[in-house]
């Protein structure tokens, strides 16, 4: 796959370990999540990233403690790679009382404030206008902070895509729009649904734009790692990652508006795979991914244990939360 | 300490002393810096308050709102301006589904501290799409806050309590009142949901808010001289209403009539009609009333529009029918 | 706050009250329990306590004057603040604050439904409704000032202010023959307009039928003398009421289907059995003539029922009967023999189904079976009956019970 800037400085193999294992972490928690909707001890609907791991790994791998962002209704991997707790994140996926966002959210709002998450979104295209104010807030707070937006490429159509690269490039904002591309606009390809490509767009605003193989993780990790830096001390940029959706716009979409064959090639581009090899090639053990997989698998254990022995919310503490507590209210 | 000054200037004061008093406050909306704000709100905050916290924006509606929600949730107190009321229909999404609920959705992780302002309302002839009163949408959506000061001394207090507020507020300004000259309060408390009784009365009550509070006042005038001595609640909030006040002045009169610039059907006046009926339906010695707007846009022509706006003659002949 | 002490509604059919006295003054604290006031009604006065601490401001009903249940006859506060009414500023304070909300008076059990007449609903507000329960209106003799005839608070509160609300019966001339008639004309004390409207009703309502028969007293009356000679001091003197009285309750024990009431509140009637042996018992009073009801009378022995009868008739002398005294009883004995009469035809008490007169002893010569003239000592007795209860066979037998018993008293002493 074509990457728009060479990589003269390959990741060194100690971090893409620890990328590779995120990545791990991402695909074994969405494969069972996956299977807990099949049995239904998920309620509503999850859309799960499966094929996509290298971009959250590689692109939140490569920010600082004090960077936010905002990811999409697709955004469990990101979430997990920036560390949310696991039980948690099964727990609220599961719609428990200790699930991080207290059962209220679920699959889609999965969010984690104290690790700079702004929230998975449940509308198209609605997390760019929060980055974009997170960016905002960043700049204006003199924080160092970069924010980040993640989106796909159906939200390339949203007004919301165009509003925000004009205030970005306006304001010279310290925020990375990370299009995840994976071809697909939910249900239609995206070759029928965009008129533009990505990188044009950002030439019209003037923001540099940087296209990566979203599969390979080392190209990921390399180039986010530039492009956040670039956009902390320079102003945005633009880095849209091709990949691959392996599994439906939400789970139990039987996806037949795909192409047998497509779906049937997708493992040849598997990220996991792929970057299994790399690995293997720079000389990690056999073993020593294996263990990786038991330790992953383990993790995931204990974590869905927890979730299924979970309580299950209370009304009255979710009612609470519409408002936040203030005196301004009791005092009046 | 106390001083005559326009609405419109008790708005801009706020403002500067909310900026001056915390760090995190910031503005941005459509020609705010520069040109100090199309109805000249924020006129001379660029200077005092600098270009990084107070910033023009692109004609973005949506990105506006959400990007005041994504400030809010990384440490700032955004207070942001939509131009017209009508314009909100662009940010609703920013507004319903990311203000109103991040709170709620992350489990009570983190507060949405911003402040919508926003012109509603009649009076200059601006046509269907800059006239609107949409404050009833927004206080149809948990998680918003929805006030619409009347006077000048709430003007300044309750925009200073919307931004110290640690949820979103949506702040409804009438147009017609930006001229209004009133006394400033500014160490005037600053709550939450607190009507004001803007005048006692024994015989029926007149629940309002916004600019309609002076056809109430007028109307009220009318009515003294023939004896009627009527209440007059300003509701100052609409999200949350002040139930006490309103339930106490109608437990004394017996009668109510609701009046309000928005479109009746709907409306505000039909959430506190109904509530009084269903808690206070032994106290009634009369059928609820409602003032509002008719059932069409608003139009653009100055008779056409002057027919259209609830006005104290409706208000009187309310009342009158409460007491009949 | 200043809260408002009104007229309590003492009783299930109370609709006004005759504020009787104060004893406690303006100005002066209360406490918990402390009587605030007596309220006579047509059938008891009753002490009013306090329901907590506090001080009265101010009484706003000079004494004797009758007001209806819910009207503010006085106004007190917990500290004794507010002694000043508060004046209204109606200009100069642009900030008034709203006043708390009334405490939770609102209703309790859900709204009151519009009533009916002649099968249309009744047009009144839903405070009107309230109000009428509370002063005891009946909204079906209301003409409403409201828009389509809809009666509002204040016609209400204006009905309520008439004397005597009992609807005018459908068959009565439209002008009473007194009414063009002079002379000095006085309103009625809210006794005699209660005791006129209940009597009324009574006679109206209850299809009565009447039976008279004499019973022979003189073992009776010698019985008497007897037991008041041999009594030990501090035992009760036996009087012929109270001999009356144990006659009755030994019949009531024997009959008991006599011990029923009609209920005609619901539709079609219900028959109501008492089965408590209750007693009521005629007591005149200097307030007017009262019948509160012994307690179990049927089945008290001789000696216990004069000593219960003795205290009720003294508590009614003093006015201190309760609501609970004029509770149950399917049949009064009314006596009137110290009057001098010969029979007394009376009028069933308003809620029960019987009521038996007595007379005077009277000394008679009645023809032996020879035809020789013997003396005897006769007493009159008339049971008045409610019909829908009672048939002129069952009423006879339980008269009947009621003369044996009097005719051979040596079973009154009997445990009952």
């Amino acid at each position: 796959m074509p990457s728009s800037a060479p990589r003269n400085d390959p990741f060194p193999p100690d971090r893409l370990l620890a990328l590779h294992r995120t990545m791990q972490l991402i695909r074994a928690t969405e494969t069972t999540l996956s299977k807990l909707f099949a049995d239904s001890e998920i309620p509503g609907f999850i859309h799960l990233s499966v094929g996509q791991e290298a971009v959250a790994a590689g692109v939140i791998g490569a920010l600082a403690p004090q960077d936010t962002f905002a990811t999409t209704h697709r955004g469990h991997g990101h979430v997990l790679a920036r560390g949310v707790a696991l039980d948690l994140f099964f727990k609220e996926i599961m719609g428990r009382a200790g699930g991080i966002c207290g059962g209220r959210g679920g699959s889609m709002h999965v969010a984690d404030l104290t690790l700079g998450v702004l929230g998975a979104n449940g509308i198209v295209g609605a997390g760019l206008p929060l980055a974009t104010g997170s960016a905002l807030a960043h700049q204006t707070r003199r924080s160092g902070g970069v924010a980040v937006a993640f989106f796909g490429d159906g939200a390339m159509a949203e007004g919301a895509l165009h509003e925000c690269l004009n205030m970005a490039a306006l304001w010279r904002l310290p925020m990375v729009f990370v299009c995840e591309n994976n071809g697909w606009s939910e249900f239609s390809p995206t070759s029928r649904q965009f008129a533009a490509t990505l990188d044009k767009l950002g030439a019209a605003f003037g923001i540099p734009h940087r296209q990566v193989d979203g599969n390979d993780l080392a190209a990921v990790a390399q180039a986010a790692t530039e492009v956040v830096e670039a956009a902390r001390s320079d102003g945005p940029r633009i880095l849209e990652c091709i990949t691959t959706r392996w599994h439906g716009h939400f789970e139990g979409d039987p996806q037949r508006y795909r192409n047998a064959d497509e779906i049937a090639g997708l493992p040849e581009n598997d990220p996991l795979r792929r970057s299994a090899e790399a690995l293997l090639a720079a000389g990690i053990e056999e073993q020593d991914l294996a263990a990786l997989v038991a330790s992953v698998d383990s993790d995931i254990a204990v974590a869905l244990e927890a979730a299924r022995a979970d309580a299950l919310p209370d009304f009255d503490a979710a009612f609470r939360d519409v408002y936040t507590p203030t005196t301004l209210t009791a005092g009046a | 300490m106390s001083k005559p000054l326009r609405y419109v200037n008790a708005i801009a004061q706020a403002l500067s002393d909310a900026m001056a008093a915390d760090p995190s406050v910031m503005l941005f909306g459509e020609d705010v810096a520069a040109a100090g704000g199309p109805f000249k709100a924020t006129r001379g905050l660029l200077d005092t308050h600098g270009p990084e916290r107070v910033r023009d924006t692109p004609i973005s509606e949506a990105s506006i709102v959400g990007a005041a929600v994504g400030a809010a949730l990384t440490g700032m107190r955004p207070v942001v301006e939509i131009m017209f009321m009508d314009f909100v229909a662009l940010a609703m999404d920013a507004v319903v589904n990311q203000a109103a609920k991040a709170r709620f959705m992350f489990g009570g992780q983190c507060s949405v501290p911003m402040v919508l302002r926003t012109p509603h309302g009649g009076g200059l002839n601006a046509g269907p799409q800059h006239s609107q009163c949409l404050e009833a949408w927004f206080a149809h959506i948990p998680g918003l806050r929805v006030v619409c000061p009347a006077t000048v001394a709430d003007a300044y207090s309750l925009l200073r309590a919307s931004i110290e507020a640690p949820d979103p507020v949506v702040f409804v300004e009438n147009k017609a009142l930006y001229a209004l000259q009133g006394d400033l309060d500014v160490d005037a408390p600053r709550g939450i949901g607190k009507a004001r009784i803007d005048r006692p009365g024994r015989h029926a009550t007149i629940v309002t808010y916004g600019a309609t509070l002076y056809a109430a006042r007028a109307a009220a005038d009318r009515l003294a001289q023939d004896g009627v001595e009527a209440e007059i609640v300003d509701l100052r909030w609409i999200q949350p209403w002040d139930e006490e006040a309103v339930f106490a002045s109608v437990a004394k009169t017996h009668r109510v009539v609701i009046a309000h610039e928005a479109v009746q059907a709907f409306g505000v006046g039909a959430e506190i009609a109904a509530r009084i009926a269903s808690d206070l339906f032994d106290e009634l010695d009369a059928p609820v009333l409602r003032v509002g707007a008719p059932f069409m846009p608003i139009p653009f022509a100055k008779s056409l529009e002057a027919a259209y706006l609830p006005d104290a003659d409706r208000i009187v002949a309310a009342v009158k029918d409460t007491l009949a | 706050m200043v809260r408002d002490l009104v007229m309590p509604k003492l009783g299930l059919t109370m609709t006004e009250g005759v504020l009787a006295e104060w004893r406690v003054s303006p100005g002066q604290p209360f406490k918990t329990g402390d009587v605030l006031v007596v309220v006579e009604t047509d059938k008891i006065a009753s002490e009013v306590e306090a329901d907590s601490d506090g001080v009265l401001i101010e009484t706003t009903i000079p004494v004797g004057e009758t007001v209806a249940v819910g009207t503010p006859i006085a106004r007190w506060s917990a500290d004794g603040s507010g002694a000043a009414p508060a004046p209204v500023n109606g200009t100069a304070s642009p900030a008034v604050e709203a006043p708390a909300p009334p405490a939770k008076a609102a209703p309790k059990t859900g709204p009151l439904p519009a009533p009916l007449r002649d099968g249309e609903r009744v047009l009144s507000t839903p405070l009107a409704r309230r109000r009428a329960q509370d002063l005891g209106v009946d909204l079906t003799t209301l003409t409403g000032s409201g828009p389509r005839g809809r009666i509002k608070m204040a016609d209400v509160e204006a009905a309520a202010q008439r004397p005597v609300s009992t609807p005018a019966p459908v068959s009565e001339p439209a002008l009473s023959p007194v009414a063009a008639l002079a002379g000095e004309r006085s309103k009625p004390t809210t006794m005699q307009a209660t005791i006129a409207r209940r009597l009324t009703a009574a006679k109206r309502d209850v299809p009565h039928f009447y039976l008279a028969a004499e019973a022979e007293v003189s073992e009776l009356m010698a019985l008497r003398e007897k037991l008041n000679a041999d009594a030990e001091p501090g035992s009760p003197r036996v009087s012929m009421t109270h001999l009356v009285l144990a006659a009755v309750g030994r019949a009531l024990a024997a009959t008991p289907d006599v011990d029923r009431v009609w209920d005609d509140s619901t539709p079609g009637g219900e028959i109501l059995s008492l089965g408590r042996g209750d007693i009521g018992m005629a007591v005149d009073t200097p307030r007017g003539l009262v019948a509160p009801v012994l307690r179990g009378g049927a089945r008290l022995p001789l000696d216990r029922l004069a000593r219960d009868a003795a205290a009720l008739t003294e508590r009614a002398r003093n006015g201190r009967l309760s609501a609970e005294d004029f509770e149950g009883g399917a049949i009064t004995v009314s006596n009137a023999g110290m009057h001098n009469v010969t029979f007394m035809t009376s009028i069933i008490n308003p809620g029960q189904s019987s009521i038996l007169g007595v007379g005077s002893v009277r000394s008679v010569f009645r023809p032996d079976e020879s035809g020789a003239p013997v003396l005897k000592r006769e007493l009159g007795l008339v049971l008045s009956a409610d019909h829908r209860l009672f048939d002129g066979v069952a009423a006879l037998a339980f008269l009947n019970r009621i003369i044996a018993g009097l005719e051979r008293p040596l079973r009154l002493l009997r445990t009952a």
